[in-house]
């Protein structure tokens, strides 16, 4: 078969002229049930309930009476966590602002994506190993303030190194979050973007491979 | 609706074929041809502005509509494309009675499916009649390559028609 022969049915095709079933006005405001669409809806909701959270840890903090000490480290730690969480969704709020650019040609635009698809899922690995620690010492904080604070002035009154036993108990509970955090986040960013990343890497590679 | 969107939409209805083409050759599954479409519109709208008509509105498309779809985020649940079953043999024996070009055509369908997302691109490109320097340029790679590829690709292309054809 002459595959120049097909041009001609190629290009008049009835399938080509059928009507687009499509409500076209919804699809440009970016109400496409798409699996990008709802990455970026993902990403709305995984904002709103961050939100949610820090209203509900300041009513913990300014709702429940705590000890002046554990009162400023918690306001320090919950200041850090804010910075880190606002840095961490400008990123992605750029991210899939960038990933609507597809006016370059194949090789850019995949370049391009792939790029930022790499980044920001290591950008996101690395601020959830940031905040863990953060959250399990605030939430840890709030939930054992009247021990805890206690045991913060009596260590300051007294002047007193930290027994050894507490040093392990925080050292095995900040390790075991690590590991937790660190076995969910592989195993999500996997699910979400690792089929569809190597994929991107195999096409990348073919459009640089000269012949 | 404001001008630009009636411009835009006017423009989308005059060009379906490349989207619809395009979607038939990324996608097997009915409702990702529609996600698809529905994804290539989006994108064409959001990059609108920046088509200030220096090149043919065509090339325009086909570059934001290829990225798209070779970008595509399928999803997960359906059916993978491996596993889809080809149009059915009746189905075209039915069209081969009416017009042997059709069934070559459907032929042709079928054996693009095996192709790579960058040889359906070459393909597609090479069917909307476009130069090697036109393709060069959508795809990023030079005129020299765009050769050598189609020439591998279309030999691909006719080994699997011509074994897909002694299939049935």
């Amino acid at each position: 078969m002459d595959i120049d022969e097909l041009k001609d049915a190629w290009n008049n095709d009835d399938q080509n002229k059928k009507d687009l079933h499509l409500p076209l006005n919804d699809v440009i405001k970016g109400k496409t049930s798409s699996v990008t669409a709802k990455l970026r809806r993902n990403m709305k909701i995984e904002l709103i309930a961050t939100l949610v959270s820090y209203v509900i840890l300041l009513a913990a903090l300014f709702g429940w009476h705590h000890s002046t000490y554990l009162f400023n480290m918690l306001c320090m730690l919950l200041l850090i966590m804010i910075v880190l969480n606002a840095y961490y969704f400008f990123r992605f709020y750029l991210f899939y602002k960038s990933i609507g650019h597809f006016d370059l040609s194949v090789k850019n635009s995949i370049r391009k994506i792939t790029y930022e698809l790499e980044l920001n899922t290591e950008i996101y690995k690395a601020y959830n190993f940031c905040i863990a620690p953060l959250a399990v010492i605030i939430a840890l904080g709030l939930i054992f303030d009247k021990p805890i604070s206690l045991y913060i002035q009596h260590t300051l009154i007294n002047n007193s190194p930290i027994p050894f036993k507490y040093w392990i108990i925080a050292f095995a509970n900040l390790l075991i979050t690590f590991i937790i955090v660190y076995v969910c986040l592989n195993w999500q960013v996997r699910s979400m973007y690792g089929k569809h990343l190597t994929e991107l890497k195999k096409v990348m590679n073919d459009l640089e491979s000269e012949d | 609706m404001n001008n630009k969107e009636t411009r835009f939409l006017e423009l989308i209805e005059q060009n379906k074929g490349i989207l619809f083409k395009i979607c038939r050759i990324y996608q097997d599954d009915p409702a990702d041809r529609d996600d698809l479409t529905q994804e290539m519109i989006l994108q064409l709208w959001q990059v609108f502005d920046s088509f200030r008509g220096e090149s043919k509105i065509s090339s325009w498309m086909y570059r934001v509509a290829l990225n798209t779809a070779i970008t595509f985020f399928k999803k997960q649940k359906r059916r993978p494309d491996n596993e889809q079953l080809p149009e059915n043999f009746e189905q075209l024996q039915d069209r081969h009675d009416e017009s042997g070009t059709e069934q070559r055509l459907a032929l042709f369908h079928q054996a693009l499916k095996h192709l790579n997302k960058v040889e359906k691109a070459l393909i597609f490109l090479y069917m909307e009649n476009q130069s090697s320097e036109e393709i060069a340029a959508s795809l990023g790679i030079t005129a020299i390559n765009v050769r050598v590829r189609l020439n591998r690709t279309k030999n691909k292309l006719k080994e699997l028609i011509k074994n897909t054809d002694h299939g049935y």
